[in-house]
């Protein structure tokens, strides 16, 4: 038979893409032609192989970067409406509202007042410096002087 | 259409874009570069798409374009012109292949059936490479590659045959050689 199939019927009659007057006439044409039937299985056998090609998928990396160029930069506003970070938001938020709870209120227990120790501090320093006989009197003086007076202080009795 | 349902659009038909972009270039590198230009260039002629009509196919068409715009203006070393006449006889397109790409002796690699195709579609002028592609890589039908490829089917189909033969033809010499590419 030599009036065969054109080659791109061949391809797509395999392709399922002939009307159904055009495959009524490849299939009789198949059933009595060897040549064309040898080519119909050789282009059928390639097309497998070629849609054996593995699928690449789009990287990760170029996805992100196209979505935020599609999308192009967040105003700040819309990161605080961003529900994602909501919940750390407010993990920051409490935690910092507990310390400073917890630092105005949690002061050390034996912590000594600092203001009348300075003031004994002083007083002591002015009575220790200047001469006795300048001295006004104030209890502590006494207290001295009353010691010293008896010699208690040197365990004489 | 409003930049995030336009981001969903692309990140559904990502995949699809990238893996005709692969096929198209025989690389990663010239894949994301086509990519990233179609995506942005469909980005900024958002306003030309038809929501009545697949994403996927006009994203598709926008990449074709791209790829064969960078065709036209780099001259490609394995390639005569985008629509060079298809010499389906035998004794046609193997005489235009590089001879030390057939028979080279240096850099002996053994490419697995997979490596080898690629490389095959590498030495198929584009226009029919893009074809086959769409068709039996991407699975889309005669219609849909005449919208992508902006030709009519008659065309498509006789792309799709050409295209198919070309590259049996380089896969087999290539197979023929164990693999062997300069």
């Amino acid at each position: 038979m030599n009036d065969h199939i054109e080659g791109a019927d061949i391809s797509a009659f395999l392709d399922g893409a002939l009307s159904s007057a055009e495959r009524a006439r490849a299939d009789a044409h198949l059933t009595a032609c060897d040549a064309c039937r040898r080519e119909l299985d050789s282009l059928r056998h390639f097309k497998l192989v070629v849609a054996s090609a593995p699928r690449r998928t789009l990287p990760a990396d170029l996805a992100l970067s196209l979505e935020r160029r599609c999308v192009g930069p967040q105003p700040r506003w819309t990161i605080l409406t961003n529900p994602r970070l909501w919940i750390p938001m407010g993990a920051v938020a409490a935690s910092a509202l507990a310390f400073s709870v917890w630092a105005r209120t949690a002061a050390p227990a034996d912590e000594l007042p600092l203001e009348p120790l300075l003031a004994a501090h002083e007083r002591y320093s002015a009575e220790a410096l200047v001469p006795q006989s300048h001295l006004v009197a104030s209890s502590y003086t006494d207290q001295v002087t009353t010691l010293y007076a008896d010699g208690s202080a040197n365990g004489e009795e | 259409m409003d930049a995030q349902t336009f981001a969903g659009l692309i990140a559904r038909a990502g995949d699809k874009a990238y893996n005709f972009a692969y096929r198209l270039s025989g690389n990663e590198q010239d894949a994301r570069d086509l990519v990233q230009e179609s995506f942005m260039r469909a980005l900024e002629h958002s306003g030309s798409y038809d929501p009545t009509r697949p994403f996927d196919s006009w994203l598709l068409r926008i990449l074709h374009n791209v790829f064969l715009d960078g065709m036209r203006r780099h001259s490609h070393s394995r390639t005569v012109s985008l629509d060079a006449p298809a010499p389906v006889e035998d004794s046609g397109w193997a005489d235009l292949l590089p001879e030390d790409e057939i028979s080279s002796s240096d850099e002996l690699v053994r490419r697995e059936s997979l490596d080898i195709l690629q490389k095959a579609l590498e030495r198929v002028p584009p226009l029919f490479k893009s074809a086959v592609v769409l068709c039996d890589i991407e699975g889309l039908s005669y219609e849909e590659i005449a919208r992508v490829t902006d030709v009519p089917v008659g065309t498509v189909r006789s792309r799709i045959h050409q295209g198919r033969v070309l590259l049996r033809r380089a896969y087999e010499t290539l197979e023929k050689s164990g693999g062997r590419v300069s």
